[in-house]
């Protein structure tokens, strides 16, 4: 167990490095279900899971807005990054996707909103 | 001023070390005829700054260049290589002699490790199948002076190797250093130990004077009485708290380095823009020495003052004309502190902008609360981190705080621990999932299992302290951090005291073993009895001399750690002088940043 485990770990940093997308996933994949054997790396499992809809869900939104602005970023920069581009939508979608505590959602909007001076945005929300 | 510190004030005879390994360097470079190029490894350049000038290695016909994977560029036919025995480092070596060997260049290669060399560093230059033309040899440069009263093994790993990956190694090198300090002032008559490096470092210490004793005859009295070992493990509270004092705040601000900090110009008041400025800070600017340990308000009153007494000489020598020649040269002489004086000036104004903050303020009074553990107060302590992360404030600070948590509290709440790990996924990317990892591993964050004993420690060591008049100068180390004294330095307060005995309560509380025992000039062999550890007055025979205790941390120390303990020296009725060794001085910063580098490699 004690060198799947690390073996386990080794993969995801590896994963996480390598700048093809759909490989990458695999890798994370199989990271997931082997953290999900154990009971003790319920938490691991669950993250590594997220990590890869993550991955998914960037690559889905790189293709759509033809920028490769996305992939590698966390969840919060991806939805700032969208909302600054005036994708509002595609913020939501991630939003409720990863069950973002409104709290933090709120924070990021106002960010991202200030960032590109939207102040009119900003005000209306 | 010279980065280069002065020792003259120091407490042991620490130029003769520095001398020591300057001459060991000069006679590697001198030991190869004709014009060489010394290639030395990054981190090890900023060591040596310490310990001579360049100029002088120029002198000697050596270039220099710092080693990088860059094929190496020089018309010098032989090539030193000077580097500290890390296996990465192997790598880089081995490719630029590949390099020159594809480009048809016959060079010299001779590679000199620091300290000493390693089986598992030859391993790889045999792999690499570039051993053979190598004439290898050793630098035993195991430990550098900072200043007049601080040493450091400059290990910065240390802490993370063997919390996280079981590597003693660097254990193995503080006892060796000590051991090589013995050689020079003799053998030291009483060790305490707290923790499971520091017993090992010991019991390492013993064997090392088994097999290779010091020769006690023709040395008088050992010059250190007592040597005081520590692990950082056993208090990691205090170096995740934000340091107050002058020094500290330049660590945690500006990151001290090699005695030296890089500032902005226009900081210095220079009109450069976007240049970095190198100030060197060490116990050789006076004024730096008065005010490095002094928490940042009181540190600015004395340099304001400073400047206004001296603003009055300057009126007063105009006003007056009858003035004597040495009134006149006393003046003059005043003058002299005058760029010691613009220079604090204008660092004290770059740190006060930040630390007069509202964040600043507020992150402080967090630490305390944390520190004091008011049950009540919890729910705040899990908002404001709660906050931080979701601002994504610089994740070192987010960690720092959590990390105090984790320890004051014996763990987070299982779901809490949970929502903010996930919040900190979410925050930074997954990629710090391994990260998380080994802090846990390392027993730094975890999930709450039984209930804290950080309160009992507290209380049986007076950690946190009242402070009722800011204004008083302060009785006790407490200052340091504004009502809290830090735990490492009460421990030491404790053992040259009266030894651990008397607080052996507490100190069970905290993580490995302690070991107390007493090194005579005639029974090495049985040194390793236990000494009851009431040891109430020590070498009487000293007459009105202060003793020396050496205190060494391994893992690192924070410079409001030494603060602490210059504070103590200092203090009346204390007949101990503190000389400070430690692997590393570090900030909370620092002390997590190998970690999490290491976390990134994936190299567990």
């Amino acid at each position: 167990l004690l060198l799947k485990e690390s073996r386990e770990l080794e993969r995801n940093p590896v994963a996480s490095k390598g700048s093809i997308h759909v490989p990458q996933v695999r890798l994370i994949d199989q990271a997931y279900r082997l953290f999900a054997e154990t009971k003790e790396h319920l938490f691991e499992s669950k993250s590594a899971e997220e990590h890869a809809k993550l991955l998914r869900v960037q690559h889905n939104l790189e293709v759509s807005t033809k920028q490769a602005i996305f992939l590698g970023s966390s969840v919060s920069d991806t939805i700032k990054t969208c909302i600054a581009m005036g994708n509002e939508r595609a913020a939501v979608k991630v939003k409720s996707e990863f069950k973002v505590p409104d709290k933090r959602w709120y924070w990021l909007k106002a960010c991202a909103l200030a960032t590109v001076g939207n102040w009119d945005a900003l005000e209306a929300f | 001023m010279a980065q280069i510190p002065n020792l003259d004030n120091s407490p042991l005879n620490l130029n003769a070390l520095r001398e020591q390994s300057r001459k060991d360097l000069l006679n590697i470079v001198d030991s190869i005829r004709g014009s060489k190029c010394l290639v030395i490894d990054p981190k090890l350049a900023g060591t040596l700054s310490l310990i001579l000038q360049t100029s002088v290695l120029k002198e000697y016909g050596a270039e220099l260049r710092i080693l990088s994977a860059d094929p190496l560029q020089t018309g010098c036919s032989k090539v030193v290589y000077l580097v500290r025995s890390q296996p990465n480092y192997m790598k880089l070596v081995a490719d630029q002699m590949k390099n020159d060997e594809a480009k048809g260049l016959q060079r010299d290669y001779f590679l000199y490790f620091v300290p000493c060399r390693t089986i598992a560093c030859e391993k790889i230059l045999e792999e690499e199948k570039v051993h053979q033309k190598l004439t290898i040899g050793e630098y035993p440069l195991y430990l550098v002076p900072l200043d007049e009263d601080v040493l450091s093994f400059e290990l910065e790993y240390s802490l993370q190797e063997c919390l996280i990956e079981g590597d003693t190694s660097s254990v193995w090198h503080v006892a060796k250093a000590i051991h090589k300090l013995e050689f020079a002032f003799g053998v030291i008559p009483n060790i305490r130990a707290k923790g499971v490096a520091s017993t090992k470092a010991t019991e390492l210490l013993n064997n090392m004077q088994l097999e290779d004793p010091v020769n006690m005859d023709n040395m008088g009295m050992a010059e250190i009485d007592t040597l005081i070992l520590l692990d950082r493990e056993v208090d990691m509270v205090t170096p995740m708290c934000s340091q107050l004092t002058y020094e500290g705040l330049l660590d945690e601000l500006l990151e001290i380095q090699n005695g030296t900090v890089e500032v902005d110009a226009s900081i210095m008041g220079v009109q450069q823009d976007g240049k970095k400025v190198k100030v060197p800070l060490n116990s050789s600017d006076k004024l730096y020495k008065e005010i490095r340990d002094l928490n940042l308000p009181v540190a600015v009153q004395v340099v304001h003052q400073k400047a206004t007494s001296i603003q009055q000489d300057y009126a007063e020598v105009k006003s007056t004309n009858t003035q004597s020649v040495s009134e006149l040269k006393d003046f003059v002489k005043r003058l002299n502190s005058l760029p010691e004086i613009t220079r604090h000036v204008n660092l004290a104004q770059h740190l006060q902008s930040s630390a007069t903050k509202r964040s600043f303020f507020a992150r402080v009074e967090i630490e305390q609360i944390i520190r004091e553990v008011e049950n009540y107060e919890t729910p705040r302590c899990f908002e404001y981190i709660e906050d931080i992360i979701q601002k994504q404030e610089p994740i070192e600070t987010v960690l720092r705080l959590l990390v105090l948590f984790s320890l004051t509290n014996a763990g987070l709440p299982k779901k809490i621990f949970d929502y903010l790990r996930r919040e900190i996924l979410h925050s930074y990317g997954f990629e710090h999932m391994p990260l998380l990892y080994n802090l846990e591993k390392a027993g730094l964050v975890k999930r709450q299992e039984s209930r804290s004993n950080w309160v009992g420690i507290s209380r049986a060591l007076q950690l946190i302290v009242d402070i009722k008049d800011p204004e008083k100068p302060p009785d006790d180390i407490s200052y340091i951090f504004s009502g809290y004294a830090p735990l490492s330095i009460r421990l030491v307060q404790h053992a040259v005291r009266s030894g651990w005995q008397p607080i052996e309560q507490p100190l069970k509380l905290l993580p490995g073993p302690h070991l107390d025992l007493k090194r005579g000039v005639s029974s090495i062999s049985s040194s390793l009895e236990v000494f009851p550890g009431s040891v109430g007055q020590q070498s009487p025979d000293r007459g009105g001399l202060r003793s020396l205790v050496l205190v060494v941390f391994i893992g690192g120390v924070t410079s409001a750690e030494i603060a602490a303990l210059r504070f103590l020296s200092a203090k009346e009725g204390m007949g101990y002088d503190f000389l400070v060794a430690t692997t590393k001085v570090i900030t909370g910063n620092t002390l997590l940043r190998p970690i999490m580098a290491s976390s990134k490699e994936g190299t567990i």
